[in-house]
């Protein structure tokens, strides 16, 4: 019903939206997510055509072009058979007439009701919105801002229109109100088609049955609200999910590295990407359907960077690792839950090729991995359980670092020197010659741990292994130091494996909890799945046992 | 921002006027007699009228005492005597003043009205050719005084092109009557009533185009223009409206205004109005005309201010009626 | 704060018109003996003579030459108006800035007062008094003055009340200083761009008045002034006199007035922002 082909909007020199085609139907609910200055605004006033600047392409309901009629044929269509709620904000109604007035305004004056008629409906839309009766009469100034809303919910749908833009329409609202205004909006126009733009990802989720991700003037991915909230595909889209609170998500809120800037020569979010590549730089990726999603993504979407097949490892008849099937996807956190003895240990030095599988493979990037020579070292590295032995004490804290790129070959020495010193900044550790010079020895255990991520991150991995990286360490570091592997993740698109038995620290820091039992993967799946609805008895008394501040933490 | 005059205002300004009144011919040297009612008076009255009038007055005690009884004497509504048309001062000033509320009337009324329709049309399409050249206009008419203008018009319309009379209220000795009579009044009415509203377009037009100025940027006239209103509507219902307002609160300045102004151009028309009464009475030095004239028109400004300030709620709701 | 209200005037149209015209004015007005060839209170028995090369605009009806007259009329208007505003827009400073510093009493006093004298057209008060004593120039911008700073000292009081807020305001305080310090030191230098404002507003208005209380005859009869030429032209408006001896007269006045307005009316914008729905006219 309303159709949207390259639609492209410059306010002079400054391009606001850069080509965006999207599809509604009616009946349909689209939410069309953007953080400030991404265009959302834009896109429903340009339906509308009420935008300042120039507009190109084709808007086109129900086949005729919007975008070609004259001021006049415009002017009858609006609030006719398209309407906007704006954002609730000052003055948005006239201060001077009576809300009731301005709802039977559109009515009267599109010819559509006699006056009489047009004043009953407006009681009947004031009332279905929940305003109450005696506020019926009363100007814009002496209404709360939720009561205001409701007024402008009300105003759009007085001519019953085929479309409704909606423009943050419940953010004026408390939590109680807005459900309950979410839930008459949704039995409202069941007819007619409704494009909400938001930045509140609650909203999309309440209102829409189809959510666009709006970035730098193109939308990069577009499919069911629940699948992208639950599953996003796109790596800006999961930077959202992450940043956005809600009661659902157990991990710890990240940010995304970098801030929107315009313009930007090929994909609009490569330089806060970190999985871009050079043809990312060069190129504006298309939306396009990548079996799952439709993705505006050179990569398709987040890619796998590490699966294991059927991976087995036996230690004379014992089955220490026993057809393990994991993946991990490119900047997620997969925690690997299980007791001393359960083979996490072992799983992880298998991947690493401390071991020899005896049965299965590894994947990377879904190449299998043969031989790891040099190049998979670049990508794959470990962090082990105890750092006052895994760093030598011998080699001093530069040293230390930069063995890793002396090892690889990597550049003059010069720029190994400096490169070390620039990582051991990223962990927050001292740059100044007397601590370079220090050893392992002379560090507190926090620092030590500090200082072997950074001999693990010189390399530039894609993936971090981490094992038990904070049993030896007192509470206060370990939070520090979980917070140092967030904000990595965050800054460098660090995927990790997270290995642990403390489930009440995974969950802060992962995405995703695999449980491992004998040698087996008895269930994975997402964080807050796992924590708040675990299948397995096992994963249960785990849940039980984990350590809380409160004797009633957890009830099944 | 609205001036919240409150009621204190208006009785302070009443009783400087008062006080005026009362001080001035006192202050004069010479026999507060003469001061009071003039050289004329000095001739027709008899010594016993004189006697009556000095004991009635208290002229002969102190100051405060004259106070009170000249304030008595106004509450029983005696506004003095004229010696020069024979008559009390207030039946001389109200055979006068129906022509002169008519004349003031008409002009109020048009100037406001023409005002804010030429601000709204202006301000609306502020920056165009039409725009400026309103502004332009307006202005350098603004700078033209009331009795020049009257004056022009006098001379090219009445003089040089006789197409209208050149003095008076209506055609004297005439005999007319209904619909004719009213032709003629208009047609004497006319170049006046055209003066004194050029004269004053200018205020009404250059507020209410400021006003419109920025309510136009205002976000519900997206939501006027996005409702699919047409031009008409969003100008006059949505944007005019709004930009009424401070059109309204100016009204009661700009009575007092017109009124002086009227002044003038009844001087220069020969309208038989308070105004021309006036002048009339300073050139023979009729000192209770004038004071008669001077205490009515200030009240009369007085008044109007309070009833629009009082009205200003209605058309603004969200002024609280708070006073 | 740092507004620059020539570039302003300057780079308006309008405004630089009025400007022009002003210093026009001014000109004449300065230039008066040289401009003028004869003494404009020079009466002759010949009377109501058309315009000839001796005589420019022609003679009046008490045979003084009008082009010279004209002239002289400039000096009049230009010093009552000048005179008053200066004289008003001082009075409104002292007393709206002095009311929005002290506060209290004094402060609802004065604006009470204030708010009495903007409801009383001031045009009747004149009359009133100027039918008791015949007012000198002198005099009559006196009462032009008291009876015209009410408008400013609104505008002042209501500027003055935002600065006073201000943080080095608080700071002078925190010093030790007085009012009197901090209205001179800091509060009345920001209102430069509104003083300029009310000044030139203020000189419109009196050039005005004075026009129209000479028009009524009720001014100072011993100097020459616009309207008291255009009173006398009124009379001889049957004749073809008009022509030159009213509409130049009224022209002039007319455009000194204009030149005013249009100077004015771009001055504003450095103010307006500030002073949203404050009207200054």
């Amino acid at each position: 019903m309303l159709e949207i082909k390259e639609l492209r909007v410059n306010y002079g020199q400054e391009v606001v939206l850069n080509g965006i085609d999207l599809e509604l139907n009616s009946g349909e609910t689209l939410a069309i997510i953007g953080e400030s200055g991404a265009g959302k605004t834009t896109l429903g006033l340009s339906i509308m055509r009420l935008v300042e600047g120039t507009v190109r392409g084709t808007i086109r309901l129900n086949g005729k072009n919007l975008l070609s009629l004259t001021d006049n044929e415009m002017q009858q269509i609006r609030w006719s058979k398209i309407a906007m709620v704006f954002q609730n904000a000052n003055n948005v109604l006239n201060p001077v007439y009576t809300v009731l007035n301005q709802i039977m305004e559109p009515m009267i004056e599109h010819r559509l009701k006699s006056p009489e008629e047009a004043q009953d409906r407006a009681m009947d839309l004031l009332g279905y919105f929940g305003l109450p009766r005696e506020r019926f009469p009363a100007y814009p100034h002496q209404l709360s801002g939720g009561e205001q809303q409701r007024v402008l919910l009300a105003m759009a749908l007085a001519n019953d229109p085929e479309l409704l833009i909606l423009d943050e329409p419940l953010s004026s609202l408390d939590a109680a109100a807005r459900a309950q205004v979410g839930e008459l909006l949704k039995e409202t126009g069941k007819h007619c088609a409704k494009l909400v733009t938001t930045h509140d990802l609650d909203t999309a989720g309440k209102l829409a049955n189809r959510m666009a991700v709006l970035y730098g003037g193109k939308i990069i991915e577009v499919g069911p609200t629940q699948d992208i909230l639950s599953r996003p595909r796109h790596p800006y889209t999961r930077a959202l999910t992450r940043a956005y609170p809600n009661m659902t998500t157990v991990k710890d809120l990240q940010g995304i590295k970098g801030r929107m800037t315009h313009p930007v020569s090929g994909c609009p979010f490569h330089p806060r990407c970190t999985q871009a590549i050079d043809v990312c730089r060069a190129k504006i990726p298309k939306l396009a359907w990548n079996q799952e999603r439709h993705i505006a993504c050179h990569r398709g979407g987040i890619i796998t960077l590490m699966s294991t097949k059927n991976l087995t490892k036996s230690f004379g008849s014992l089955k220490a690792v026993d057809s393990v099937n994991l993946h991990i996807e490119a900047g997620e956190t997969l925690a690997l839950v299980g007791q001393t003895g359960s083979g996490k240990t072992t799983l992880a030095k298998t991947i690493m090729g401390l071991h020899q599988p005896a049965e299965g493979a590894v994947y990377l990037e879904d190449v299998k991995v043969d031989n790891r020579g040099k190049d998979f070292y670049k990508r794959v590295q470990m962090l082990f359980q105890n750092p006052g032995e895994s760093l030598s004490h011998r080699l001093s804290v530069l040293e230390a670092v930069m063995e890793p790129l002396d090892i690889q070959g990597v550049g003059s020495k010069e720029e190994r020197e400096n490169k070390a010193i620039q990582v051991l900044g990223e962990v927050e550790l001292p740059q100044t010659r007397d601590f370079l010079n220090k050893y392992p020895h002379h560090l507190s255990g926090g620092e030590m741990q500090r200082l072997a991520i950074a001999r693990a991150l010189v390399l530039e991995p894609a993936l971090l292994i981490a094992d038990e990286p904070t049993a030896f360490l007192d509470a206060s570091i370990q939070a520090k130091i979980l917070k140092l592997l967030l904000n990595l993740q965050e800054q460098r698109g660090l995927s990790m494996l997270y290995i642990t038995h403390n489930i009440a620290a995974a969950r802060k820091v992962s995405d995703r909890i695999a449980v491992m039992l004998d040698g087996k993967i008895i269930e994975e799946s997402a964080a807050s799945e796992i924590v708040t609805a675990p299948k397995q008895a096992y994963t249960q008394s785990l849940l039980s046992a984990a350590s809380a501040l409160h004797s009633t933490a957890y009830i099944p | 921002m609205l001036s919240k005059r409150n009621f204190i205002t208006y009785v302070i300004a009443f009783l400087f006027i008062l006080l005026l009144n009362f001080l001035l011919p006192r202050m004069m040297p010479g026999d507060p007699l003469i001061a009071i009612y003039g050289d004329e008076a000095l001739i027709t009255m008899t010594p016993e009228l004189k006697a009556h009038l000095v004991e009635r007055f208290a002229l002969d005690e102190p100051l405060w005492q004259q106070l009170g009884a000249y304030f008595l004497a106004l509450l029983q509504g005696e506004l003095g005597y004229s010696y020069y048309y024979s008559a009390p001062v207030l039946s001389v000033i109200v055979g006068r003043l129906p022509w002169t509320l008519l004349l003031v009337g008409t002009s109020l009324l048009l100037s406001t009205a023409l005002g804010i329709i030429l601000g709204i049309e202006s301000g609306w399409r502020r920056g165009s050719r039409t725009d400026r050249t309103m502004l332009a206009g307006l202005m350098s008419l603004n700078g033209f005084p009331d009795f020049f203008l009257g004056m022009l018009l006098l001379i090219s319309f009445g003089v040089t092109w006789g197409i209208f009379p050149l003095a008076g209220a209506l055609t004297p000795y005439s005999g007319l009557s209904g619909l004719a009579l009213l032709l003629d009044i208009l047609r004497h009415l006319f170049l006046p009533v055209a003066a004194l509203t050029l004269a004053h377009l200018a205020g009404g037009y250059l507020l209410t185009r400021n006003t419109m100025i920025t309510v136009l940027k205002e976000p519900y006239m997206l939501t006027a223009k996005a409702k699919g209103l047409s031009q008409r509507v969003l100008k006059y219902r949505h944007a005019g409206r709004n930009s009424m307002l401070p059109v309204v609160t100016q009204t009661g300045i700009w009575v007092g205004r017109v009124i002086t102004g009227a002044l003038f151009v009844e001087l220069v028309f020969a309208y038989p109005g308070v105004g021309y009464l006036t002048y009339e009475a300073l050139l023979a030095r009729d000192y209770p005309i004038i004071q008669g004239v001077f205490l009515m028109v200030a009240i009369s400004v007085l008044v109007a201010n309070f009833l629009i300030d009082l009205s200003y709620p209605k058309l603004d709701p969200r002024v609280s009626y708070a006073h | 704060m740092h507004i620059d209200l020539k570039k302003e005037i300057k780079e308006s149209g309008p405004g630089k018109t009025g400007l022009i015209i002003l210093l026009l004015m001014i000109a004449v007005a300065l230039l008066a003996p040289i401009l003028a060839p004869y003494n404009p209170y020079q009466q002759s028995t010949v009377s109501l003579l058309s315009p000839s090369w001796d005589h420019w605009l022609g003679m009046n009806h008490v045979g003084q030459d009008i082009w010279s007259r004209l002239v002289y009329g400039a000096r009049t208007s230009l010093l009552v108006g000048f005179g008053v505003g200066i004289f008003s827009t001082l009075l409104g400073t002292i007393f709206g800035v002095s009311a929005a510093l002290i506060g209290g009493l004094y402060e609802k006093v004065v604006m009470r007062i204030v708010d009495a004298f903007i409801v009383i057209p001031m045009v009747i008060i004149i009359i009133l008094i100027a039918a008791y004593i015949r007012p000198s120039i002198l005099t009559l911008v006196l009462l032009l003055s008291l009876l015209s700073w009410q408008g400013g000292a609104r505008i002042m009081r209501a500027q003055a009340l935002s600065l006073k807020e201000r943080g080095h305001v608080a700071a002078a305080k925190s010093f030790g200083a007085n009012h009197f310090y901090i209205a001179w030191r800091h509060v009345v230098p920001d209102l430069g761009p509104i003083l300029l404002v009310d000044f030139i507003y203020g000189v419109r208005r009196a050039v005005f008045m004075e026009a129209g209380l000479a028009f009524l005859g009720i001014s100072d009869p011993t100097v020459v002034s616009w309207g008291m030429m255009m009173r006398d032209a009124l009379n001889f408006s049957y004749l073809s006199v008009w022509q030159w001896w009213l509409v130049p007269t009224g022209v002039a006045l007319s455009l000194t007035i204009i030149g005013l307005t249009f100077v004015g009316h771009a001055a504003e914008p450095t103010i307006e922002p500030r002073l949203r729905g404050v009207e200054i006219a």
